[in-house]
């Protein structure tokens, strides 16, 4: 399948979190109006960064004087995520320049990433990540331009519950992920374990990530090396 | 009374940096991964990555949340293992956590 055959493909399987990131460009809008940013500045926050959990990690900052380093560590641990996603897509973007490689890399994004694995091979894969990257930038520009205009109405409500909607979207990306992927639960498995054992005993929030991270991706190496003794074992017989 | 204002130097230099800060991020993961590409069996490693992310997070997340926020992520995980539909189980999750958490969290 041709790259543009496949970036309207991404576009056209990524309703779901179209309407899911929707939800949340509205409430991002929303809370960019209560911490005093103007229109132009929250839209242009959402069209450079495209992040959604770390442009509300910002705001959680975002007060006169604006703590940039702060700002800057809590946005470079939350996007931490995206160097584990470059990653996984190492074997997936061949073909292309490097150019476009590192110009449609800004699109890269989580469910499309995730969905990619469910694609056919003949799919092109950053043809189909960008497609859904395009198809999500829309809806979070939209969705925050409409959180904007509606703020004044919804500024007296606790929307406090909604901090938990974050979690709620990455569990829905896991399942999709857990359904898709080819590989073997244990890494992931051992990466929750870890994860659980590093959070009772008090470490940081990076820590927690690298060591559930760097767990999951020893078991993994295992399992491949594993597998390949055997298909030597098997091509020996 | 008022908010303290932040100018417009100010705020455009956060969000330049926020921006370079997660381009950076997308772009040296895969840059990292070319690099590793040649080593024996990293595929099914690089592509176990998102999950293990993914799980990093989420535990947390269930551990320290409320009731409603457990039954919430409960909600979406099996709706999600029956039928993959993004729309409802995130629905039914916000739902729980919107109308949900005020007679759930008073449970304890």
């Amino acid at each position: 399948m041709s790259t543009s055959k496949s970036a309207l493909h991404g576009i056209r399987t990524s309703a779901d979190y179209f309407i899911s990131t929707f939800l949340f460009g509205v409430m991002f809008g929303i809370t960019a109006a209560s911490a005093g940013l103007e229109n132009w500045q929250a839209l242009l926050m959402s069209a450079t960064s495209f992040t959604a959990s770390g442009q509300f990690a910002a705001l959680e900052f975002w007060a006169a004087p604006l703590p940039l380093g702060t700002i800057a560590l809590s946005v470079a641990l939350i996007s931490s995520r995206n160097l584990l996603l470059g990653m996984a897509m190492t074997h997936h973007f061949d073909g292309h320049s490097l150019g476009r490689r590192i110009v449609w890399l800004a699109l890269l994004n989580d469910p499309g990433v995730v969905n990619s694995f469910r694609m056919d091979a003949e799919v092109d894969r950053l043809g189909y990540v960008t497609g859904y990257g395009l198809s999500m930038m829309t809806s979070w520009l939209l969705s925050t331009f409409i959180g904007l205009q509606v703020a004044q109405v919804f500024a007296g409500l606790d929307l406090g519950a909604i901090d938990f909607a974050g979690p709620l979207v990455i569990a829905t990306m896991m399942m999709l992920f857990y359904k898709g992927s080819k590989s073997k639960p244990a890494p992931w498995i051992l990466s929750g374990v870890v994860a659980l054992i590093l959070f009772e005993i008090g470490a940081a929030n990076y820590l927690i990530l690298l060591g559930s991270v760097l767990s999951g991706m020893i078991v993994a190496l295992l399992q491949a090396r594993q597998g390949e003794a055997s298909v030597d074992v098997d091509a020996d017989d | 009374m008022l908010m303290p204002m932040i100018d417009t130097p100010t705020t455009l230099t956060a969000i330049a940096m926020m921006a370079g800060i997660v381009y950076l991020t997308r772009l040296t993961g895969y840059f990292v991964g070319l690099r590793l590409r040649h080593i024996r069996g990293i595929q099914p490693v690089l592509e176990a990555l998102p999950g293990c992310a993914f799980m990093a997070i989420l535990v947390p997340a269930a551990r320290q949340g409320s009731i409603s926020e457990v039954i919430a992520m409960a909600c979406v995980i099996l709706i999600m293992w029956r039928s993959s539909n993004v729309v409802i189980s995130t629905g039914v999750g916000m739902a729980v956590l919107l109308f949900g958490a005020p007679w759930l969290d008073s449970l304890l």
